[in-house]
């Protein structure tokens, strides 16, 4: 109990708790965590419930569909070099399927599905992968295991997070960090500040979310695989709403690190009142409402003030306490 | 001339009645909130606290009153009665905070700063508004807190522990009280080392003063450190620049985000 109490929420710690969680069989969601085809919703007119100031309500709870962050053209191919063999692939999967069987590259074009890097930068990429599982560099140990935030896109495939939206606002609160997106026309910020979640300006089209963003500090990484991007990045972003799911497209130009732009899609589904608390798409809890039907709510998240150091490589003082790669210690 | 002093006297009377509408005064903690005019208001009626707010109060360099330090600016408290009413032990643990403030103070290392703390740390916070929340986002830390005001209870079960607490509100007139518990006793309430412990309960109560003004009071409860219970009050006032916005920080990540350059062209 008291590991569960001090990590409820926080995303580092959090990746040891998740570890063999055995999703409780009788629903339908609960017995895959992820699937491997992707869901796209087509962009069109929205048809659903609209807020006050006319914005498509959307808010609540969503999680991507196929994987987390271990591999990012490859989602559900594990981390390559993973000394484990795959044993904690794509969280709870316990053989490596072929590749004809596993979910397709986030990168939906090009068509190879591969990063368009520029021959240096595709190296350093790949420098980055060849050390992650024997980090002998500070720079090689993913931000993330520091508390950092997961950035742009990774955020979006790191546990579930909740959308709420206000007047001309939408904000995402995901695990690994906070978007506010202004829906007022306002001009960003200076480009000569620099940050995690880089600085965001939206309008709706009909079902879809369009997000325009600059800003980022660029030193997230997409994922253990090691993609990056540099601070010119300009990403325009596509959330595309339907009942149940929504489709994530964004076009990322960065003429110092690219050939071309790229489109990134992930699909994405709601978390509602049916699906279990499974420590990753859901990790909300059942709010104290005596009388009423049980819902959810969000506990606050925080992240540094209780990073024991459970990543795949541990960041703590000493790294004493960190658990072993043999452990398991990673999600 | 008589007509004109009538209606001079009524003038008089009409700017009382708004003074008194629009003030509310000292102790908020037993006077119910009288109803404030020319506020922004949600369509249910209660004031709508939406935006970017800000103390620019002393109580986070100290919340009793100060003389000038080299590290604080002087400040005349904001503490009801001037002293918070430590227990003896407690005063002691106090004055050794105090003594290492600079390297026991929780800011130092970007954690959450906590309930009422956040709120008169000298960096903005905005306050984003539904029906069933409110929802606080703090520059410092990118901390987000949820104030619930859907009429639920504080959880229960295996004694949570929250940087921020656990936050029920409910609107009484035009005053948001909100009830804070199920705090870890790792925050601090300012650069002084004023401290709390695990049974720290927190009763705030923000009401607007005027559309660009917020009063906020919080009582605290402590009976581990404080002999009765004690109050703060500060005014928050709303930034207007043009375009304000928060900007993240993430202060923690400075201590290592030299590791992570953009990974440049060429050894």
């Amino acid at each position: 109990m008291q590991l569960k109490k001090i990590c409820r929420g926080c995303s580092a710690a959090a990746f040891l708790i998740a570890i063999g969680v055995s999703l409780p069989a009788g629903h339908a969601q609960a017995q895959m965590r992820w699937v491997s085809e992707v869901t796209v919703v087509p962009e069109g007119r929205w048809s659903g419930p609209r807020l006050r100031d006319g914005q498509p309500d959307i808010q609540g709870v969503w999680s991507n569909d196929i994987a987390n962050h271990d591999n990012f053209t490859d989602p559900q191919g594990g981390i390559p070099g993973d000394p484990s063999k795959g044993l904690n692939v794509a969280n709870g999967a316990r053989k490596v399927k072929p590749r004809s069987e596993r979910a397709p590259s986030r990168v939906s074009d090009p068509p190879d599905g591969q990063v368009p890097f520029q021959p240096w930068a595709r190296a350093k990429q790949q420098e980055f992968l060849a050390n992650f599982f024997n980090p002998t560099r500070p720079e090689y140990i993913e931000p993330g295991a520091r508390c950092a935030p997961a950035g742009i896109p990774k955020a979006l495939y790191w546990h579930g997070y909740e959308i709420r939206q206000f007047p001309g606002v939408v904000v995402f609160l995901f695990n690994g960090g906070t978007r506010i997106i202004y829906l007022d026309g306002r001009p960003h910020l200076p480009q000569s500040i620099k940050l995690w979640n880089a600085d965001s300006r939206g309008f709706w089209e009909g079902n879809t979310l369009v997000v325009d963003v600059t800003n980022n500090n660029a030193k997230a990484r997409f994922g253990r695989t090691g993609e990056f991007a540099s601070e010119n990045v300009h990403v325009v972003e596509r959330y595309t709403f339907a009942e149940g799911h929504y489709t994530y497209r964004a076009v990322f130009t960065d003429p110092t690190v690219f050939t071309r732009p790229f489109t990134v899609t992930i699909p994405a589904h709601r978390i509602t009142e049916k699906d279990p608390q499974d420590g990753w798409h859901n990790e909300q809890e059942w709010a104290n409402a005596p009388g009423k039907p049980p819902f959810y709510e969000n506990y606050e998240r925080v992240c540094v003030e209780n990073n024991h150091g459970h990543g795949a490589v541990a960041v703590v003082s000493g790294n004493a306490a960190a658990p072993s790669l043999k452990q398991g210690g990673r999600q | 001339m008589r007509g004109s002093r009538v209606v001079g006297t009524c003038a008089v009377l009409a700017f009382i009645a708004a003074l008194s509408a629009e003030i509310i005064h000292a102790d908020p903690l037993t006077k119910p909130a009288k109803r404030v005019a020319d506020i922004p208001r949600t369509k249910e009626g209660h004031p709508d606290l939406t935006g970017i707010w800000q103390s620019i109060s002393t109580a986070d360099f100290d919340l009793e009153p100060h003389s000038p330090r080299k590290d604080a600016p002087p400040g005349a408290g904001v503490v009801e009665g001037d002293v918070i009413p430590y227990q003896p032990e407690a005063l002691r643990k106090k004055q050794e905070n105090f003594a290492a403030r600079d390297q026991l103070d929780p800011r130092l290392q970007c954690f959450t700063l906590g309930v009422p703390r956040d709120n008169y740390y000298p960096e903005p916070f905005q306050i984003l508004q539904r029906p069933r929340d409110l929802t606080l986002i703090y520059e410092f830390g990118n901390s987000v807190r949820t104030i619930h005001t859907n009429g639920t209870l504080h959880p229960e079960g295996d004694n949570p522990e929250f940087w921020l607490g656990d936050s029920r509100g409910h609107w009484e007139g035009d005053t948001l009280v909100v009830d804070v518990t199920d705090f870890t006793d790792k925050t601090w309430l300012d650069r002084s080392g004023n401290f709390h412990s695990d049974a720290l309960h927190v009763i705030e109560r923000w009401t607007p003063l005027d559309k660009d003004h917020i009063e906020y009071s919080a009582t605290l409860e402590d009976s581990k450190v404080f002999t009765r219970p004690w109050n703060l009050k500060v005014i928050l006032y709303r930034l207007k620049d043009k375009n304000i916005q928060l900007i993240e920080n993430y202060c923690y990540t400075l201590d290592y985000d030299r590791y992570y350059p953009f990974p440049k062209d060429g050894p």
